[in-house]
């Protein structure tokens, strides 16, 4: 049964409407619009904005959204009186709104702009906003500006109402007041889906799509939302947001023995195997740069060349038996190459944290693949369909190699593993996010399966960082063997996915598997030792100022005397003469007192040069000393990370297959990154050697600035 | 280089020769019939260590074109470069017996006397030189790189008078004053300056600074020096909003940067600019000593 018709009058005429319809729904009926801001019609109406006020004849006006219509109302839509409290209103909302807003910029289409403009508002008459409520730029696909938030509830409505993800709210009172993702948290690290519905809901600029991350890939057939709907692992994937970022995914083919992606390329789209099978192998020309000659005689001159682990064993080579990649396997040592399948997913660390390629992978049979970009991989890796089937391939194929891989494990067994594979859990951390806090109880044990793991200790002066833990690295055993409480405090440094063991399975690990107890104990008593004497050596440092220059993190320093210098240049000249003609020291740097730390490899105790190594090819010695691994793959991003400038590339001429001449090969050049091997063929380095001016000199910071800084602190 | 106690070896060592080459020269000189002279044993003598010790501090140049060679340490060679260098002249003097006979040997003399003075005269400025650029220029750099970063520099300044004046041409900027109107200009997120300030700094850009900043050397702006300048910023503070002084700061900044490198770059041509008289006359004199030795030998 329908219910019964009301009649009203709507600006002078008679409208009839089912009892229960609001003001506003009654005038749209019939033709008549009544701007609005916080109303839409696929959503309960909640009446914040105001903007949508009508005259009832009551003592005030009223919101004609929420309010439902009574028999015998005479309504007015369009009064001075209606049109002066909507302007003001409007104007009041202006003040506060950045005018020309994101989307505003983007389409021009800002409901709140164009209402004021309709409304003749130019210039608010009431005074801006003191304070700005920010902006979160920390989900990959979508931008959310505070300040352009109007707080009408749609986003929030249309996150619990509509798509029931219940991630949206509202947080703070007055002024403070905005929308808030779960807990508060920014956007990219709460349990946002990125299904996009908040973003088609607002009405102004607060939340916009991030068309700068790239919406459109260039090569491949763009892949409609229907297309990829059909593929299982998108089931459950937003329509409306695959629509929004059509062209940021693509389906590429791919020939039997095309290449797909390069070693050591920069990129910025990561691959879902369709179907065909495709090679990933590091071509790289396996060794580590060697200067030698100036042991063969004083006029023999030093060069330096690709030598091998296994003909030039250098101390504390590598356990290592595989090498890490970006792809679902890491890679033999001995033979560096895998295959790839339908479902494997490649390029993660590259599309995410714009690591270089850590590998080639060339098609064997002809291939179908889906490329993206950043926004799709962020989206589909929130999709739990999608999850499920990355997770399940994880454990299906590279559990036992990714355990394998790391020296400590390397004794479990299949059965062993065959029990974790459904026990472990892949866990997703954004850049920023913390993993586990100090002083908590342990519960996990980590692997690190992609990113980079920041491990670190709070203290009075700072955050005081023990180690970067890349692909391979572990944390957690010491809070698990020890007292129970974790020691440090562990952080995503980029996108970051761990595979944790949760405790229980750890210490039946542990219970069958005795060897693996004991290295693991001497790993964790390795580890409390250095970090025990690394906060010693800082707490026993005096000048605040030694630290902040990083002196501190050296182990050796190549210190110039600029009272004895003469800016002659000669050091660098030497040391390019040392290493065929690539200098590897550079006479400017951090100036301590009348020293100049000439930028040359301090061997520092908080390496950053290591932190995103697509290969793992980059790591220290115990004595501190950097040390880079034969299958270094050139891509130079260990040189740009290195704060002080002191890693080189150095150029080999290689031989490769000559793709025009099938049979033949051709020279190209590649690059071995390297840093200063302080000359380890002579007594003492060449910059040292060649000063004429006694300025140049080697020294241990702590002892050479120690006295020194025993006088300023004395002084 | 230092005058310093690591070199009293080479100076006791230096001074032990001359005391040597002194006592042998004095009995020769007074009981030479004929007076001291080039052509006799001793005389001979003296020429050959003379030249000897020419040789080995010329050779202190080849030296460095080869420095990862270990053939002793660059700073022994330039220490014997120097001592040695230094007592080759007195031997040398000992040798023609304080004459010169002849327009090579008067020709030769000249050149010996300048190669060393110019050597001692290089020596000292080793010494004072570098402490001074040490002193004065904290923001030293690279010599080379001193073009490269005075052009970074002219456009960070230009940047930031735009920033601060909207266009420095006058006419206005879109977007410069976001949210503002044509009067205002935004230099911080929230801030509006107006019209007579910006004007007063655009003024001082265009007038004094930007001159400054595009040739420090030949502008002889009063920023090129550094109490003058800090004058002028200081009255520009007190004349001008508080919202413009960051942006003063940065200028004042740049200013003491570019005075800092135009320093840098003077002391720097004169630490090496004598070497172009060193260098080449010391190889004229060690050419011209050659061809006097073979021409004394053999005629």
């Amino acid at each position: 049964m329908s219910p019964p018709l009301i009649e009203l009058t709507i600006d002078g005429g008679k409208v009839s409407v089912p009892e229960g319809t609001t003001v506003f729904d009654a005038a749209r009926l019939n033709s008549i619009r009544i701007p609005t801001l916080c109303h839409q019609q696929n959503e309960i109406p909640v009446g914040v904005c105001r903007v949508c006020v009508v005259d009832v004849g009551g003592r005030v006006l009223t919101a004609s959204c929420v309010r439902p219509v009574e028999s015998g109302m005479v309504v007015s839509t369009a009064s001075d009186k209606v049109r002066n409290a909507r302007r003001t209103l409007v104007e009041l909302l202006m003040s506060d709104h950045p005018s020309p807003c994101a989307r505003q910029q983007q389409s021009g289409d800002c409901e709140l702009e164009v209402l004021a403009r309709a409304e003749g508002v130019e210039k608010p008459r009431f005074a801006r906003r003191a304070t700005s409520r920010g902006r979160d730029d920390s989900s990959v696909a979508i931008a959310v500006d505070h300040d352009a938030c109007i707080l009408c509830d749609r986003c929030i409505r249309g996150c619990d109402d509509i798509r029931h993800n219940d991630v949206l709210g509202r947080m703070g009172k007055g002024y403070r007041t905005g929308i808030a993702f779960d807990q508060n948290l920014p956007m990219g690290n709460s349990s946002c889906v990125s299904c996009g519905e908040c973003m088609i809901s607002c009405p102004t600029g607060a939340l916009t799509n991030k068309f700068h991350v790239g919406t459109s890939l260039r090569t491949g057939e763009p892949a409609s939302p229907e297309t990829l709907h059909e593929l299982p692992v998108f089931a459950g994937v937003s329509g409306t947001f695959l629509e929004l970022n059509r062209g940021a995914i693509v389906v590429r083919h791919f020939r039997a023995g095309e290449i797909i992606c390069r070693e050591g390329e920069f990129g910025s789209t990561a691959f879902y195997m369709i179907d065909g099978r495709a090679q990933v192998s590091i071509n790289t020309q396996m060794g580590h740069v060697k200067t030698e000659g100036g042991a063969r005689g004083f006029l023999s001159k030093l060069s330096s060349r690709l030598a091998r682990g296994a003909e030039d064993h250098r101390d504390e080579e590598s356990a290592r038996r595989t090498i890490p990649i970006d792809g679902p396997a890491d890679l033999p040592l001995e033979k560096p190459v895998a295959e790839l399948g339908p479902a494997d997913l490649f390029g993660e660390m590259t599309c995410m944290s714009f690591y270089p390629r850590s590998a080639t992978v060339r098609a064997v049979i002809d291939v179908t693949a889906l490329e993206m970009l950043r926004n799709v991989l962020d989206i589909l890796q929130r999709n739990k369909n999608f999850r499920g089937q990355i997770e399940e391939n994880y454990r299906r194929r590279a559990l036992d190699s990714h355990l394998r891989s790391v020296p400590v494990f390397s004794g479990l067994t299949t059965s062993f593993i065959d029990h974790l594979r459904d026990k472990v859990d892949l866990v997703r951390y954004s850049p920023g996010q913390l993993i586990c806090r100090q002083g908590e109880p342990a519960d996990s044990f980590y692997l690190v399966r992609i990113g980079f793991v920041k491990v670190w200790q709070a203290h009075p002066g700072g955050e005081m960082i023990f180690a970067y833990l890349g692909r391979g690295g572990y944390f957690g055993e010491i809070g698990l063997l020890g007292g129970g409480l974790r020691t440090a405090s562990c952080t995503a440094l980029d996108h970051v996915e761990v595979v944790r063991i949760a405790a229980e399975d750890f210490h039946l690990m542990l219970e069958k598997f005795p060897e693996i107890r004991s290295s693991l104990q001497t790993v964790a008593t390795d580890r409390q030792r250095e970090n025990r004497e690394r906060l010693a050596f800082v707490e026993s440092t005096p000048l605040q100022d030694f630290l902040a220059q990083g002196l501190m993190e050296a182990q050796s320093l190549l210190i110039l005397d600029l009272e004895r210098c003469t800016r002659c240049d000669a050091c660098v000249r030497a040391c390019a003469d040392a290493h065929d003609g690539v200098t590897r020291l550079i006479r400017e740097g951090l100036r301590f007192d009348k020293y100049l730390v000439a930028t040359s490899c301090r061997q520092c105790r908080d390496p950053l040069c290591m932190v995103g190594c697509p290969v793992g090819s980059i790591r220290r010695r115990n004595s501190l000393e950097v040390i880079i691994e034969d299958w270094c793959i050139g891509c130079g991003l260990c040189a740009k990370n290195c704060p002080y400038g002191n890693i080189n590339m150095h150029p080999f001429p290689v031989q490769i297959a000559d793709a025009d001449s099938p049979g033949r090969t051709r020279a190209i050049m590649k690059q071995k990154a390297t840093s200063c091997d302080l000359c380890t063929e002579h007594a003492e380095p060449s910059c040292v050697y060649a000063c004429p001016h006694d300025a140049a000199h080697r020294v241990d910071p702590r002892k050479f600035f120690g006295a020194l800084l025993a006088q300023s602190k004395r002084d | 280089m230092l005058l310093d106690r690591t070199q009293r070896q080479w100076m006791i060592a230096t001074a032990i020769l001359l005391v040597i080459a002194t006592a042998i020269y004095i009995p020769y000189a007074l009981n030479s019939p004929q007076g001291p002279r080039g052509g006799s044993a001793i005389g001979l003598s003296f020429g050959i260590a003379g030249f000897a010790l020419m040789i080995f501090a010329g050779l202190l140049g080849a030296r460095k074109k080869v420095p990862v060679w270990r053939v002793g340490r660059a700073q022994t060679w330039m220490r014997g470069h120097l001592w040695l260098g230094l007592v080759s002249l007195p031997i040398i003097l000992f040798h023609a017996g304080f004459h010169m006979r002849g327009t090579l040997t008067m020709v030769l003399m000249i050149l010996f006397f300048i190669v060393v003075a110019s050597g001692v005269f290089g020596a000292a400025l080793q010494i004072y030189i570098p402490r001074r650029i040490t002193v004065e220029v904290p923001m030293e750099t690279i010599y080379e790189q001193i073009g490269h970063i005075r052009a970074q520099l002219r456009e960070e300044a230009e940047q930031l008078a735009t920033a601060a004046c909207g266009s420095l041409d006058g006419t206005i900027v879109i977007g410069a004053a976001p949210g503002g109107d044509a009067s205002a200009s935004a230099v911080g997120v929230g801030v509006e300056v107006s019209e007579d300030a910006r004007d007063l700094l655009r003024e001082f850009y265009l007038r004094r600074m930007r001159p400054f900043v595009e040739d420090p050397a030949r502008s002889h702006s009063p920023l090129g020096d550094s109490p003058q300048a800090s004058g002028m910023f200081e009255e520009l503070r007190l004349r001008l909003p508080v919202e413009l002084h960051d942006t003063l700061k940065d200028l004042e900044s740049i200013c003491e940067e570019e005075r800092q490198l135009t320093c840098q770059a003077r002391l720097h041509r004169v630490l090496h600019a004598w070497l172009l008289v060193h260098v080449p006359l010391s190889y004229a004199l060690l050419a011209l000593a050659a061809v006097h030795a073979v021409m004394a030998l053999r005629f």
